[in-house]
């Protein structure tokens, strides 16, 4: 009986998961038009809203409103007040609300309550960073089990392109419009295998040289803008540290524009690099294109936060973080404006041999784990940024799908959408969460906190309100467990050996 | 059976659930597509069988390339024409998120086989290619182009070399394909 109740459990929950399926009539229209590599941009653009939505509710209900039960009333010092300005940069008015790390304190316990801020902080952060971890390396996990090929079938793959024939289109013209292309790539690859792959010597010479020289300019182009935010922040540290009026407050927004400009725009060089490089297949050209953008933008992340230590630092991090994603915002609604529909209207008024553009998919989810990796750094320092996050992601869902109908055509190339979907999954746990979690873990664990702010000031590092937790249950008989779990696992090399073995 | 054609009884149900990958809203919403397609004095019947031409209108079959095949090859009449509702669950089940492999490659296989012989042949191969490049005369391949992709495929999947792709070998070429999963899939 049992089993059988568990097995109804099991159908109930997966029942409950497709009645709350949020925008289900959506993606069926745009699979049923554009495939399925497209539809997997939504997806995770879905997926990363969910993730936000939940972290939002757990750092509100554990952090937030105890904070505010204790004390509602931001400590505002008397000649602030709200301006127009705060909703962009941050600063201001906001920096003495719940917003940022600065306004929690540590000696918040209500009458009745001894409620402990510093640890709920703390201890909230690190679950949901460890949440967040075990659902990203679970579904990578499925995904590399699904997807194990990773290397390139053998032959041109004719015989596959022909069985991966998209069952889930469903609009008449798109089911067209992808006979066409298949026919197209069918002639292409057939003749590519009646001339055979072997390029003369100097033919091989110039294409290693073509790529040589665009990687060294990518490269160089990565490192230029790198040292240009490196003098900027520098100037804007010389410079706000003296004085804080308004006309500062927006000279504090040049940095977070000057990165969201660069991100828009050295992507578009790179994908132009594409047209005179000639990749043997499309997935090193895909590759290729990534690697080269996270390059760009790790290297400026990396950048901005060696810039950050400053006196009620953490504070000060959050606004620039919370700067940095408001821009990331505008300048991906910018993107989609340049990106599609421009593109379309150059393509079809003005210059009508390019045609109405693809939907570029790889680019379009870089933004998105780009924008999630910020919202991970920004965690610590600011536990509401998800909400920010959360209204971004639901406008941008929106915003693209409205231009992907208006805008875009489905893409030329089929196939890959699987493969792609593996990649795009191991970006977001390699450089983007495991980066942005050894970035907290360091801050919590090396770096000291702000003397005169937050919930942990005067502490040697956060990390030893856990260690005086413990010695404080120690008297506990009745937590016996919790400290012998403390000094004999967290303590212990042993466990981190095995969780890495695990995860491996 | 406890079924009348409006209403599905509850152990009906929970039955469908086991012996399908679908789950009970899937279900539910199949059958209520399904009795759409129904005419007046087909729906009185214990067991109807919606037509073949009404089953071609549901939007998510009219613009597929091997709709007619695709009803076909999941009919139990005698003259594989028209879909029973446990056909019709058979097939959503087949091309849903959560059928295996194994399941979708043997369907898969058996909508390929134009001829219903038990494994692909030249005419077999052809006709699929027609299907998915076009049926009118400008855009169907030379009869050049089509030995000679004919002639690829063969190579690359007829590991016997008898002329013909049966079911392992054709399950051995879609296993290298990871995209197939994804793409062999119809939701309503």
């Amino acid at each position: 009986m049992s089993l059988q109740s568990l097995r109804r459990g099991a159908s109930g929950v997966a029942a409950a998961r497709q009645a709350l399926d949020l925008w289900q009539g959506t993606m069926k229209e745009v699979g049923g038009s554009f495939g399925s590599s497209v539809l997997s941009y939504f997806l995770f653009l879905k997926s990363l809203l969910l993730l936000n939505v939940f972290s939002f509710v757990i750092n509100f209900s554990f952090i937030t409103v105890p904070m505010l039960a204790y004390d509602h009333v931001p400590h505002v010092p008397p000649n602030v007040t709200f301006r127009g300005l705060e909703l962009l940069t941050g600063a201001g008015y906001f920096r003495y609300t719940v917003l940022y790390y600065g306004a929690y304190r540590a000696d918040s316990s209500t009458g009745l309550v001894h409620y402990n801020i510093q640890l709920a902080y703390f201890f909230t952060i690190a679950a949901y960073m460890v949440l967040c971890g075990a659902a990203v390396l679970y579904s990578m996990a499925s995904s590399f089990k699904m997807n194990y090929v990773l290397s390139d079938p053998v032959g041109g793959g004719s015989w596959q392109l022909l069985c991966t024939w998209d069952f889930s289109v469903t609009n008449e013209k798109a089911v067209r419009q992808r006979k066409n292309n298949l026919r197209i790539q069918l002639k292409e690859s057939m003749s590519e295998r009646s001339q055979g792959t072997s390029l003369t010597p100097a033919e091989k010479m110039r294409h290693f040289g073509i790529h040589l020289g665009a990687w060294f300019i990518s490269t160089s182009m990565a490192v230029g803008c790198g040292n240009a935010i490196y003098y900027l922040s520098q100037y804007e540290q010389q410079v706000i540290r003296l004085d804080w009026s308004p006309a500062r407050e927006a000279e504090t927004l040049l940095v977070p524009f000057v990165v969201s400009l660069i991100n828009l725009v050295v992507p578009l060089f790179y994908s132009l690099f594409n047209k005179f490089e000639l990749y043997s297949s499309q997935r090193r050209q895909i590759y290729a294109l990534i690697i080269r953008n996270v390059i760009l933008k790790m290297s400026i992340l990396g950048i901005l936060c060696y810039f950050w230590v400053n006196e009620c630092w953490e504070s000060m991090v959050g606004q620039a973080l919370y700067r940095l994603v408001v821009f990331d915002f505008f300048f991906m609604m910018l993107g989609s404006f340049f990106g599609e529909f421009l593109s379309k209207v150059i393509g079809t008024r003005w210059i009508p041999g390019l045609g109405v553009p693809e939907f570029d998919v790889a680019r379009n989810v870089l933004d998105l784990i780009y924008a999630q990796t910020l919202a991970w750094i920004g965690i610590y320092f600011s536990p509401l940024l998800p909400v920010l996050q959360i209204f971004k992601f639901l406008v941008l869902f929106y915003l693209k799908k409205v231009s992907l109908i208006q805008n875009c055509q489905p893409p030329r190339r089929v196939g890959r959408a699987a493969q792609m979907k593996t990649i795009f999954i191991a970006l977001l746990f390699f450089p983007s969460f495991v980066g942005s979690l050894s970035l907290v873990a360091y801050t919590s664990w090396s770096l000291t906190p702000s003397r005169f702010c937050g919930p942990f000031k005067g502490l040697d590092s956060t990390f030893s309100v856990v260690v005086v937790w413990m010695n404080s249950l120690e008297k506990v008989p009745a937590a016996a467990w919790a400290v012998w779990v403390y000094a004999n696992v967290v303590r212990s090399e042993i466990f981190y050996f095995l969780v890495t073995i695990i995860i491996l | 059976m406890g079924a009348t054609a409006s209403h599905l009884g509850k152990d009906l149900l929970s039955e469908y659930q086991e012996l399908t990958f679908l789950t009970k809203q899937e279900i539910l919403l199949a059958h209520k597509r399904f009795t759409e397609l129904l005419s007046r004095e087909d729906k009185n019947l214990p067991d109807p069988r919606a037509p073949t031409e009404a089953i071609l209108t549901l939007p998510e079959l009219k613009s597929n390339p091997f709709r007619e095949r695709i009803v076909r090859v999941f009919s139990t009449s005698e003259s594989r024409d028209g879909l029973t509702f446990e056909d019709f669950l058979d097939l959503l089940s087949a091309f849903s998120d959560s059928a295996t492999l194994e399941i979708k490659s043997h369907y898969a296989f058996r909508i390929f086989d134009f001829d219903d012989d038990g494994t692909l042949d030249e005419n077999d191969l052809e006709k699929l290619v027609n299907c998915l490049t076009g049926e009118t005369d400008e855009t169907r391949l030379t009869p050049d182009e089509m030995k000679q992709l004919i002639s690829n495929i063969l190579e690359e999947s007829d590991i016997d070399k008898d002329g013909t792709v049966n079911l392992s070998e054709f399950q051995h070429v879609i296993s290298r394909s990871p995209d197939f999963v994804s793409s062999f899939k119809i939701v309503l």
